[in-house]
């Protein structure tokens, strides 16, 4: 996925990574009531490739602590994430580290 | 009852009857007007399906606006590809390779989605048996009896990783 910048904010946009450079993205996980506990956690094997065990401990964090951090990364590999996370139908947000 | 199986290779095959495959036929046919582009955000199931990514609005928006597109496109076609494996009457047997059988999570996802949404399930109402009386009561059972597909769906796959 490409992000598009408007020219006259490239070089705004470019200082403001370089002063931040290793300040990551969260991809987060909300609770909710409809999908299957088995079924966020295949889900969570399959799109990031963890284990079944560390697939079930994030699904676990996400039904009882209503959240967890699934991925994180660049900001692009966090909207990557998102967006597939948003195709399997879990309701995923973004947030910046602080 | 729908019979779900594993067949070897990531392949799983769902059998439903007449009745049941009617029933899938219609809800995919529901669901169709709400993955339309016009499709207006004000709906809940809408913005269950196609959530915020961002807290503030502007940024939001800006990633809607990047993404928006393909996210509806990729629901569109899992949809299409049940749809085609479903076939316009009588009873179904869908084969469906691996690909195929995450289409088939994905639609089962979203219409439990949409229904769980109009019912406004919480917790503790999924839970519970239907009343004889409940309004409602028709939907739930459908609620769950897609989660059950979705259950065995997920069962048959684990079996054949082992």
């Amino acid at each position: 996925m490409q992000r598009t910048v408007a020219p006259d904010r490239v070089e705004e946009i470019n200082e403001k990574e370089i002063a931040e450079p290793d300040r990551p993205w969260l991809v987060i996980v909300w609770n909710d009531p409809i999908n299957l506990m088995s079924y966020v956690t295949w889900v969570f094997q399959k799109l990031f490739g963890y284990s079944k065990e560390k697939a079930t401990k994030l699904m676990l964090d996400v039904h009882y602590k209503g959240k967890a951090v699934v991925s994180s990364g660049t900001r692009e590999k966090a909207e990557f994430d998102c967006f597939r996370l948003h195709a399997h139908g879990l309701w995923a947000t973004l947030t910046k580290s602080d | 009852m729908p019979e779900v199986n594993g067949m070897g290779h990531g392949t799983i095959e769902v059998r439903l009857d007449s009745q049941e495959a009617d029933l899938l036929r219609n809800l995919t046919d529901e669901i169709a007007s709400v993955l339309q582009p016009g499709a207006p955000r004000s709906d809940p199931v809408v913005e269950r399906l196609f959530p915020d990514a961002h807290e503030s609005r502007k940024e939001a928006r800006s990633y809607r606006d990047l993404v928006g597109e393909d996210l509806r496109a990729g629901k569109k076609e899992a949809l299409k590809t049940v749809e085609t494996k479903l076939g316009d009457s009588g009873r179904a047997s869908l084969s469906l390779g691996p690909g195929e059988v995450d289409a088939w999570l994905t639609v089962l996802t979203d219409l439990r989605l949409a229904i769980g949404i109009r019912l406004e399930v919480t917790e503790e109402t999924m839970d519970e048996e239907p009343d004889p009386g409940d309004p409602d009561g028709a939907a739930k059972t459908v609620l769950h009896w897609l989660g059950w597909l979705q259950e065995m769906t997920l069962a048959e796959l684990a079996e054949e990783e082992r």
